[in-house]
């Protein structure tokens, strides 16, 4: 015996009711909504706690008590370098030195000397 | 306390990724939400994909890197442990690491 699917606009409804009742939602033409984006979970508290956390800093310290005058050594000893660096000129070099000393070393590995002269006269 | 993670520039670079992604992640979902839902009209959509182009380079999730926790170390990490598999197998042998132990395989015959 010979059956005949049923009705596409029957089927419609039925998707339709079934969603409903499933608590789903009806999309019949698949139009993506983003609700994958909407499910996904927060990754954000098991990815900030992969590596163990430092438990109290030397800064907190010294700062929690004042009147005891507390010094950093490794910092005071970092600045120290620092300055030490500073007096012999060879301290960190000005914002902008850096990439303008580049270009010139390249013009000038290259031989380029219309260039040469065009980034001098910008730069000088 | 372990200042040996900490000295690591890689490692702290990767713990900067993972705060940016924790701080930054609620926004950048919905942004995402907003370009990827084809109702919305094309231009709202556009518009949100800038917003997540413009977030720091820090605020995406891809950028995390498992690094070992013991020497930062980037490659041959067990995810279980958080160490590289040489960091392992020393924590292991000196049964740091508990219900691990060394595979032997030969019998003892009288």
């Amino acid at each position: 015996m010979a059956t005949t699917p049923p009705a596409k606009s029957v089927l419609n409804a039925l998707a339709k009711l079934r969603a409903k009742l499933f608590n789903n939602v009806y999309n019949p033409t698949n139009v993506r909504t983003g609700n994958k984006v909407l499910r996904q979970r927060l990754i954000g508290p098991t990815v900030t706690s992969w590596y163990p956390k430092q438990l109290i800093k030397v800064r907190e310290i010294t700062d929690m008590f004042p009147e005891f005058n507390l010094v950093n050594q490794q910092e005071k000893q970092r600045l120290e370098d620092i300055a030490k660096r500073k007096r012999r000129g060879k301290g960190a070099p000005k914002k902008g030195s850096i990439e303008k000393e580049n270009v010139l070393q390249l013009a000038r590995r290259k031989n380029n000397i219309p260039i040469l002269k065009s980034i001098l006269r910008i730069h000088l | 306390m372990n200042f040996r993670v900490l000295r690591n520039a890689r490692v702290r670079r990767d713990i900067k990724t993972r705060e940016t992604v924790a701080a930054t992640e609620l926004i950048r979902q919905a942004y995402r939400y907003i370009t990827r839902n084809e109702q919305l009209p094309q231009k709202i959509r556009q518009q949100a994909q800038l917003m997540l182009n413009s977030f720091p380079r820090y605020a995406r999730p891809t950028a995390i890197k498992n690094r070992c926790v013991e020497t930062g170390r980037g490659r041959g990490i067990f995810r279980d442990s958080r160490l590289c598999r040489y960091q392992f197998r020393l924590k292991a042998l000196n049964g740091d690491i508990p219900g691990v132990k060394k595979a032997d395989d030969l019998e003892y015959v009288e």
